[in-house]
């Protein structure tokens, strides 16, 4: 652990803004998006790096913030689930959790749909295998995983779709 | 029946998603009032020792630490930890900070408030404490012995011990054909909730109130047991519980939550304390953790002739006081003739206490551990008999017109049809073709098996004395532009209950769900009473809230008659409106708006109101059930449960004899919980249950060595199911619906969690029948397995 007290200026972006801040150099990426910047959209479920609630995006990949310093996001861009879609225009996974009963109590929730966001970009167009252990480093306590990986197949069929029509 | 769009019985999308999907949920951590200090909490090394001297003066110099407290410390300020529960068992003294003496790895011995929960974590490290360690007691042979006294008052480690014999037992045994005994057990594990345990608590030391922000399941409760332990009046605290990420039944007590209370009793500021996982696995409840034999007596056409159940469940340090865990195993000797006809029948129960963690709730209660035993007995006997586990079990379920059925333990079941769902299930994961082909497999070297289990979940527990009673009432009000809050201490903890409450009212007053909000998790806002455990929210509060909606109904008739000139009898409600029935005219109707208008507003009361109707648009109804019976019989008798849902879970697992894994290929479940109000939620329910017990059947275990600590205290090494580990779950309903609800609905919640550890040892032993493998503790790790086959085939066939 980084000693005590020692602070350090770091500037990021997140969600499109950009910030400056001093921070204590051992502050947890998790702690300075939730504390520092309120974005409390992104969850803490163990701090061991194992749960994925804390899932977000650095520079579009996908990572645990409670295993990252808030100093190693310095002059990088950060997604976080509330950079995704809103309530007015849910993203496209966002609304297939929502039409396939993907979350239960949602503490889950927005670690998997970072999660689900970074896999189909990278795979489009998934087996059902593949979605299951893509999701694999995510926990979910309630709904047994069944809705979530309806959501992200439906997803996926329905970027699908839409890939195809617009080309034609 | 009412069969709207948005009223009960239809999948609709949940109200509460949207939050939830865009990072706008707020769970009690998301919560931090400026000047609010933050707790880290000293926790015992040792499962058992004095505590001879606690030095906190390093602590207490820390930069930005503003106070330490240990246990002796805050005596001033609290007594001993209410009892959540109490049936028939030894309830000890117990503080929520270890006094004199530590009890379990990771009880807490001080507590830190500092500026932030960095530095508090800092000055828990500056904490010295001499202990002087005591022989420790992991196993229930420890307490028994013993090895050493938990609580020296009590001069033995019982916390619960209880018999009962109903029927001529003896008779039965000694005229059965077929008498086997088995001992069965199970490991401990727990919930673990996404969200740990989180409280923030603010005293006012001007008013003397104190306000608690919890993540709990029972605000209600929690408000009880504060005042109850912190000595405080009860009209002076407020408990609100914001969004909960998951409970599991892990959150229904206050006992880590009195810390915070006391902390800010003592500061007179706000303190927030936030449990890590750590904390979580080592203190948060914890379930299971029995051995029970039972020894059942068959005729000559395999119908049970009596059955005796040994219980012996290994408690941890407590299950009154720290959690409600205790009393399950009494539940559970209930329940052990679930879903069978039993003509005579014993129980013993024996809980001891031990140097494990608090013992609490988790998805079961008991009704669990009734299964598990039952359920594997009858593969076990079938195997033994050589006949089919659907014969044996087909001989002895209730029938479906003997409902309600008495059950000789006492419980009334309410309505099911186990025959027929146990058909169902067989026909939907094609059983005989299943069974045929695993012969072929097996030729391939590949071992697939096929595991059924009954299911009964009694749901809607009313046990007397205590927070536990069964009380509930609802609210139901009309604001004065014709929408509705509903208003309940029925927390909403995921389990989707701000759609399917909106949807009751939605059927009763014909409105949209959209125009209904559920109010709750405010102990200021909502009637006082309890919140979600034993799967009891479609058989207390579903009712609560149907009879309070319909009261308000009646009101709102009686008003519009009197506007419309018409008697209230000739009126109906229909989308929005209120209106002469059949009639479309404009002057026969009323929409609520105008009518909400006229009442509160334009003009108000007085000519819109007719004479003796009092006109607060609210009504209140306080559900009870009329088949609980509390006075116990001879036999020591009660009917504690309303509903019973059931079902039959089939799993498919293959086993892989090389390296001992266990994949499940499939869940099948028939099921039946009566009336369903939102298909979508009720499967969402079930799989989430099962999902919980294929964690406790191959891989959650609470792991604790001889010395009493605990192997495994993080997610890197307790495992939960992933999606790689639990299977597709096709499930099927049928609906007999209650007799004893008003809608004939049962609660439901706990199933998918009861039968499917049994389901799934169930298949791995018919998997592995050419190694005559008879599965013994669990989880059902690649070691164990990999041994029994060692083992079977050492022995030549079955045992
Ligand atoms: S909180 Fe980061 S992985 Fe669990
Ligand atoms: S929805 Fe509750 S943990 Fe996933």
């Amino acid at each position: 652990m980084a000693e005590a007290g020692v602070r350090k200026k770091i500037s990021v972006t997140v969600n499109g803004v950009k910030y400056e801040r001093e921070v204590n150099v051992r502050t947890l990426l998790s702690d300075f998006l939730r504390r520092e910047l309120g974005l409390t959209g992104t969850h803490v479920g163990c701090e061991q790096g194992v749960c994925g609630a804390c899932t977000i995006l650095i520079d579009g990949q996908a990572i645990r913030s409670c295993l990252t310093l808030a100093v190693q996001a310095d002059g990088r861009s950060v997604t976080t689930i509330e950079g995704i879609g809103s309530p007015e225009q849910l993203h496209p996974i966002q609304q297939a959790f929502w039409e396939n009963h993907g979350l239960q109590c949602g503490f889950c929730t927005p670690g998997f749909v970072i999660s689900a966001y970074a896999f189909l970009s990278e795979n489009p167009n998934p087996t059902d295998e593949e979605i299951r252990e893509a999701l694999s480093g995510n926990l979910c306590r309630c709904t047994g995983y069944q809705g979530i990986i309806k959501s992200v197949k439906a997803v996926a069929e329905k970027m699908q779709a839409t890939a195809v029509s617009n080309t034609k | 029946m009412i069969m709207t769009k948005k009223g009960l019985g239809a999948s609709v999308k949940r109200k509460e998603d949207p939050r939830f999907l865009t990072g706008l949920g707020q769970y009690t951590d998301d919560i931090e009032k400026p000047g609010t200090l933050h707790l880290a909490i000293l926790r015992s090394p040792h499962a058992h020792a004095r505590i001879l001297n606690i030095d906190t003066t390093k602590a207490k110099q820390l930069d930005g630490v503003v106070a330490v407290v240990t246990g002796e410390e805050a005596l001033d300020y609290y007594g001993p930890l209410a009892t959540t529960i109490n049936i028939s068992n030894n309830v000890p003294e117990i503080y929520a900070i270890a006094y004199k003496k530590v009890r379990y790895v990771g009880e807490p011995v001080a507590v830190v408030a500092a500026v932030d929960r960095y530095v508090a974590e800092d000055a828990v490290d500056l904490i010295e404490v001499e202990y002087d360690p005591l022989p420790v007691v992991v196993s229930v042979e420890d307490a028994l012995e013993p090895k050493a006294l938990l609580y020296e008052e009590w001069g033995h480690n019982i916390q619960l011990e209880w018999k009962t014999t109903i029927g001529d037992i003896d008779d039965a045994f000694a005229k059965a054909t077929y008498v086997f005994e088995e001992t069965i057990t199970h490991n401990r594990y727990t919930g673990t909730p996404m969200e740990s345990r989180v409280c923030i608590a603010d005293y006012n030391p001007a008013t003397k109130h104190l306000t608690v922000t919890c993540s709990t399941q029972s605000p209600s409760q929690v408000r009880t047991l504060i005042a109850q332990t912190l000595r405080m009046p009860e009209h002076n605290i407020r408990v609100i519980a914001p969004d909960v990420g998951g409970g599991y039944g892990t959150k229904l007590q206050a006992n880590a939550e009195i810390i915070p209370c006391v902390m800010s009793r003592i500061l007179g500021r706000p303190v927030k304390w936030t449990e890590d996982r750590v904390e979580n696995l080592l203190s948060g409840m914890h379930s299971r953790d029995y051995s029970c034999t039972l020894k059942v007596g068959l005729d000559k056409d395999y119908r049970i002739l009596g059955l005796k159940a040994k219980l012996i469940g290994n408690i941890g340090v407590d299950g009154t006081c720290q959690g409600p865990g205790t009393p399950a195993l009494l539940v559970a000797a209930a329940y052990f003739p679930g879903p069978y006809k039993i003509p005579a029948y014993e129980a013993e129960v024996l809980g001891v206490v031990t140097n494990k963690g608090p013992y609490g709730a988790h998805r079961g209660y008991g009704k669990d551990i009734a299964n598990y035993p039952v359920e594997r007995m009858m593969d076990i006997m079938a195997q033994k008999l050589g006949i089919s586990p659907v014969e044996i079990r087909r001989r002895n379920f209730i029938g479906k017109d003997e409902y309600p059925y008495e059950q000789i333990s006492g419980p009334i079941y309410d309505s099911g049809d186990f025959q027929r769902l146990m058909d169902i299930a067989l026909e939907k994961v094609d059983y005989h073709d299943l069974k045929k082909k695993q012969q072929e497999w097996r030729k391939q070297g590949r071992y697939i098996g096929v595991g059924m289990a009954a299911m009964l979940e009694p749901s809607g527990a009313a046990v007397f004395n205590g927070v536990f009673n069964g009380y509930q009432p609802a609210t139901v009000r009309m604001t004065p532009e014709g929408g509705f809050q509903i208003l309940t201490s029925h927390q909403n903890i995921g389990q989707g209950v701000e759609t399917t409450l909106p949807q009751i009212v939605a059927s009763v007053m014909d409105v949209d769900i959209d125009d209904i909000r559920l109010v709750y998790g405010d102990t200021d806002v909502t009637p006082y009473g309890l919140g979600p455990f034993s799967s009891r929210g479609a058989t207390y509060t579903v009712s609560a809230v149907y009879e309070a909606a319909k009261k308000l109904k009646d009101k709102i008739l009686k008003i519009a008659g009197h506007l419309l000139g018409a008697d209230p009898q000739d009126l109906e409600m229909v989308n929005g409106h209120v209106r002469v029935k059949g009639v479309s005219s404009h002057e026969a109707s009323i929409s609520l708006k105008e009518l909400g208008n006229k009442v509160y507003l334009w003009p108000g009361p007085y000519g819109t109101v007719p004479k003796g109707v009092d006109c607060n648009l609210e009504c209140t109804y306080t559900w009870t059930s009329e088949v609980v019976k509390w006075v116990p019989d001879e036999h020591g008798r009660v009917n504690l449960y309303t509903t019973h849902p059931t079902g039959v879970f089939v799993a498919v697992v293959e086993v892989d004899v090389e390296t001992g894994q266990v994949k499940i290929n499939k869940f099948i479940v028939s099921h039946d919980s009566g009336t369903i109000i939102n298909p979508m939620i009720a499967d969402g329910q079930i799989a989430g249950g099962i999902a919980h017990g294929i964690g406790g059947v191959l891989l959650e275990d609470l792991a604790y060595d001889r010395n009493g600590f605990m192997v495994n205290a993080d997610f890197q090494s307790y495992l939960c199911p992933t999606a790689m580990e639990v299977s597709d779950i096709e499930i099927h309903h049928i609906e007999c619906p209650s007799p004893f609800t008003p809608l004939g609905t049962k609660g439901m919640g706990e199933g998918g969690a009861i039968p499917s550890p049994a389901a799934v040892a169930n298949a791995v032993e018919d998997a592995l029948e050419p190694f005559g493998v008879r599965v013994k503790d669990l989880p059902l790790t690649p070691e164990r397995i990999l041994e029994w086959i060692n083992k079977g085939e050492v022995n030549h066939g079955r045992s």
